[in-house]
């Protein structure tokens, strides 16, 4: 940019200087225009060669949708790259991951959009790239920064609440108040969690009569209380599972994510959420990339983290999941305003449960093998 | 045909000899069988290649602190295993249901194998024909959902007991759910494996035993039954070795409370990221399917699985 202000202000200036100036102020105007657009300052004219497409890992269903909607058709627009989705489950693309990174090989994608402690354990092994000093970090509210990793091997992009979804039908005077509700004896049979118990464990130690300060200490009375449930004949299954499952009239109550409850109930599913007096889990998604991508490609994999994490992109991508973001001033779907299960201030996550990343890391798969424990029983 | 023509096929067929004896000499020929036989030991090398790095893996213990796996050898994830009453309850559930699952497709699978080979009709073997192999056009998880169609909660059954003012009843995501499912996928199996054997068994003989004063039911329990044992045998192992390792039936049908061992191995590699964990239980499944297939194949012989068949020395 000096140098063409130079080669403007000079006494005698050629047509061929001129058209050369002119063109690099056109440029560095452009790279300041895709600043506007989400991607921040840093985007050189002379950036690395764009390959045909970036492969970004995503889940099914709306939140592909999201994704797609939010963040990869605005990449798209902006740089001309193709992104495409794999639907690859998070736990089964950790291990190609993983073997991929370890045998210096190219990993399978670009982008993994990933649970925050699946990414965490990635960080864990050494095999994310570094983030940081990517312009739209800058900002942000704290919940984007990982805890307990240095810098941002990951970074995180929203939060989420496993609320106690139910069949309105099957509660003519309201929601229930409490997780108890799912020790009732008339819903034996009828209903679901993951089949892991993720997003139920911290709900399940204080339903059970336990503290939160006494995990992961003192698990035995989430386990006591997931004892009791056992004799209930819970349904156990994954994202896609409880969609059917409500829609096949399977169950009247399930511990689940907020985006897929509201997804069904936007498909007509007569079905509502709510967040009970002991509290709900609230997780967060992350974005990390995976070392060992060529050159270009891995510039262009963090300018596709950098541009989902502008305000632009997480307004759509967000909404559409009905999450809170990590971008300040977002607008909450107008459904979802005063929804306990979207925390946008500091008193809503009074009533959710938040358990520190490292602790999950290191405790999940204990969790994961105690509740297997109980209900394969 | 013409001389003129013979002549040439015969010009043809001494050139290709030639070629034949120029790449693979006379003195070659005895290799010819191993020749034949490499690709096989190609595929089996490499399964036991496979194994040993699952052998190695389960020997390696994961270190949450870092989520790689140790460099040093520890019975680590087998004392895991030993400590979790869960993993000797999934043990237990996946042998009895491969057990139960080859007793009852032997049950069905010989009665529909004897009419298929046996009937005069031809319309009726075609039918059986087309019925045995039409499951196989079709994948085990397409047959799972269609179960989940039937049993579901508003599947057909409890639709036809509503009409009736009855139910609805519990028929999905239960254990004997899985086994059933698993019985319509391995009967056509255990057909294809009978089949052979009861062909093989003279009509002349049965005759005979008619002709000697016995019932069918005797004819059946004391002169098919005994002769048709290779067939027995290779159906029982084939049966028992597949549902033993089945993944999707419990998947889809046991609601995930049913979970079978190869439904644990891969929790062992994807939900718990723990890949030692996961080859410990492969290896012990190997160990165990193949101590059960050894004791039945010491027991009964190898049936038509085997290279000495039936009247052969």
């Amino acid at each position: 940019m000096k140098k063409s202000i130079e080669l403007l202000a000079g006494p005698r200036l050629s047509r061929r200087a001129f058209l050369g100036s002119g063109s690099r102020l056109a440029l560095g105007v452009a790279a300041f225009g895709m600043a506007g657009a989400g991607f921040g300052h840093g985007v050189l004219a002379d950036e690395p060669a764009k390959p045909d497409e970036i492969i970004v890992r995503a889940w099914g269903g709306v939140w592909v949708e999201a994704l797609d909607a939010g963040v990869s058709q605005g990449f798209t627009k902006a740089t001309g790259i193709k992104v495409r989705h794999d639907l690859t489950e998070d736990n089964e693309i950790q291990p190609k991951l993983w073997a991929a990174v370890a045998q210096g090989r190219t990993p399978p994608i670009h982008v993994n959009w990933d649970t925050s402690t699946n990414a965490t354990k990635s960080a864990l092994r050494g095999v994310a790239e570094d983030l940081s000093g990517m312009s739209n970090l800058d900002g942000l509210l704290p919940v984007a920064k990982p805890v307990g990793l240095d810098g941002y091997p990951i970074v995180n992009v929203y939060s989420y609440v496993y609320v106690l979804a139910y069949r309105d039908e099957a509660f003519p005077d309201g929601a229930p108040d409490s997780w108890q509700v799912l020790l009732d004896p008339k819903f034996k049979g009828r209903v679901a969690l993951y089949d892991d118990g993720i997003g139920f464990h911290p709900a399940a130690q204080v339903a059970g009569g336990g503290s939160l300060a006494d995990i992961p200490g003192n698990m035995q009375p989430a386990w006591d209380f997931i004892r009791k449930l056992k004799t209930q004949e819970p349904l156990l299954g994954e994202d896609p599972d409880f969609t059917n499952w409500f829609q096949q009239g399977e169950i009247d109550l399930a511990c689940t994510i907020l985006s897929n409850a509201r997804e069904a109930k936007m498909n007509g599913i007569k079905v509502s959420w709510t967040v009970p007096q002991e509290g709900a889990d609230v997780e967060t998604d992350a974005l990390w990339v995976p070392k060992g991508l060529p050159e270009n490609e891995l510039y262009w994999a963090k300018q596709y983290v950098n541009y989902s994490l502008s305000k632009d992109a997480q307004q759509v991508w967000t909404s559409k999941l009905g999450l809170p973001g990590v971008a300040p001033g977002l607008t909450p779907p107008e459904d979802l305003v005063g929804d306990p299960a979207y925390p946008t201030q500091p008193e809503d996550f009074k009533r959710l449960i938040s358990i520190p990343t490292p602790v999950r890391v290191e405790y999940e798969s204990d969790w994961f093998a105690k509740f297997n424990e109980i209900m394969q029983g | 045909m013409s001389s003129y023509r013979a002549s040439l096929i015969l010009r043809l067929l001494d050139g290709l000899e030639a070629v034949r004896a120029a790449l693979w000499p006379t003195g070659a020929a005895r290799a010819v069988p191993y020749v034949f036989l490499a690709p096989a030991v190609l595929l089996v090398f490499l399964l036991a290649l496979g194994m040993l790095y699952v052998g190695d893996s389960s020997l390696r213990v994961l270190d949450r602190s870092t989520f790689q796996q140790s460099e040093t050898y520890s019975l680590g994830n087998y004392a895991l295993i030993a400590e979790r009453t869960v993993y000797l309850r999934i043990l237990w559930r996946s042998l009895l249901a491969a057990v139960v699952v080859s007793l009852v497709t032997l049950a069905l699978g010989v009665p529909y194998a004897y009419v298929m080979v046996r009937t005069a009709s031809s319309a009726l073997r075609k039918l059986l024909l087309i019925g045995l192999f039409l499951p196989f056009l079709i994948g085990q998880v397409v047959r799972a959902y269609g179960w989940l169609i039937v049993l579901g909660h508003q599947g057909l059954i409890n639709s036809g007991l509503g009409v009736l003012g009855l139910g609805p009843l519990k028929l999905i995501y239960t254990y004997p759910t899985v086994v059933v499912g698993l019985i319509q996928y391995m009967l056509p199996f255990a057909v294809l494996m009978l089949a052979p054997a009861i062909t093989a068994i003279p009509e002349d003989v049965e005759s005979a035993s008619d002709g000697l004063g016995a019932r069918w039911w005797q004819t059946l329990w004391y002169v098919v039954l005994p002769m048709a044992k290779p067939g027995l045998v290779a159906a029982s192992v084939v049966v028992f070795t597949i549902t033993l390792t089945d993944f999707a039936m419990p998947e889809i049908l046991g609601g995930g409370g049913n979970d079978f061992i190869a439904n644990a191995i891969h929790d062992g590699f994807f939900a718990v990221s723990d890949a030692g964990l996961g080859s410990a239980l492969a290896v012990l499944l190997v160990l165990i399917g193949s101590t059960c297939v050894t004791v039945l194949f010491a027991l009964l012989g190898t049936g038509t699985l085997g290279l000495k068949q039936r009247g052969t020395a």
